[in-house]
């Protein structure tokens, strides 16, 4: 099985349907259920205790869990000075805890599966320091740190860590970008296009690959940065 | 002593003796390294499992006392114990 947090829409639902078009056993995580061709638990992922009972009951019926994918997150743009308190709370909550608590509850599982993959997801405002990103890319930032130092931690038990950093891609995350700026960050791409939800599956699915193994502790860049 | 005593003897087999409880856990002094001590916390889960409790090895009240329950023996199986008492 492979958990998807985040998989009602965006990236984490693009993710899971690709992987469920593959022949994966998926569960998807999120504060609210939808239709999808997968089960979808109700559950936010920044409470620690809903995730855990979540593993608890995986484990209870000895699941085995091959991968995390920790899509799930929020934007909000705004410039630094002007992020209310309760904002720049929630987008840390669900971006940094959210990741935290599910790699914490589900590495575990991986473990006992005998290995597997982490894939969380950062994005390419932590590497531009895009300005009215301040507190979602520090958000992200604190999930590279992390995602670098749980590889190292998980690296002998067989789990790789990873993260994809994708740039402007065409989800409700990016609505309410003009497209000036959405110019002029993907110029800050090394390949100066904008890429789609498919090219983020896409690496997704080489992580999750078993010829991946070698691969942990990095971030990639969707475009290049 | 018994259910920690055991998994730490299955986990690292006779390269670590004499057990008892006040062996190290970790640390300078200790006889696991981390992910020897995560194999010993999923071990105490499915011993938890087996006695009909769940066993929490990240919670606030574990982690909040003044001695780590992972610095020895003694204190992950008062920690250990407490939440199956807790939990029956």
């Amino acid at each position: 099985m492979i958990i998807v947090t985040g998989a009602s829409r965006g990236i984490g639902r693009a993710v899971a349907d690709r992987l469920v078009s593959q022949g994966e056993e998926v569960l998807g995580l999120a504060r609210t259920s939808v239709s999808a061709d997968f089960e979808i638990l109700p559950i936010d992922v920044s409470s620690a205790e809903d995730v855990r009972e979540v593993a608890r009951s995986l484990r209870g019926r000895k699941t085995k869990v091959s991968a995390l994918i920790n899509a799930a997150g929020i934007a909000a743009m705004n410039l630094a000075l002007m992020t209310p308190s309760g904002s720049a709370r929630k987008i840390v909550e669900t971006n940094l805890l959210g990741t935290i608590f599910s790699s914490q509850a589900f590495a575990p599982l991986i473990i006992r599966a005998g290995g597997g993959a982490i894939v969380n997801f950062s994005t390419i405002a932590v590497a531009l320091a895009l300005q009215g990103e301040a507190v979602y890319a520090a958000s992200k930032a604190g999930v590279e740190a992390f995602s670098r130092t749980l590889a190292r931690e998980l690296g002998s038990r067989g789990v790789t860590v990873n993260c994809v950093a994708p740039g402007p891609i065409q989800t409700d995350l990016i609505k309410g970008i003009s497209e000036r700026q959405l110019g002029t960050v993907i110029q800050g791409q090394i390949l100066r296009r904008q890429f789609t939800v498919a090219d983020v599956c896409d690496v997704v699915e080489v992580l999750l690959d078993a010829r991946s193994r070698s691969l942990t502790g990095h971030v990639l860049h969707i475009g290049g940065v | 002593m018994a259910e920690v005593l055991e998994e730490l003897q299955g986990l690292v087999g006779e390269a670590v003796a004499p057990l008892s409880p006040e062996t190290v856990l970790i640390g300078d002094r200790g006889v696991l390294d981390s992910m020897g001590l995560v194999e010993l916390c999923l071990r105490l889960e499915d011993r938890a499992a087996d006695i009909g409790f769940s066993f929490d090895w990240t919670s606030d009240s574990a982690m909040s006392q003044t001695r780590s329950m992972f610095s020895s023996v003694a204190s992950l199986q008062e920690e250990f114990s407490r939440q199956g008492a807790q939990e029956k």
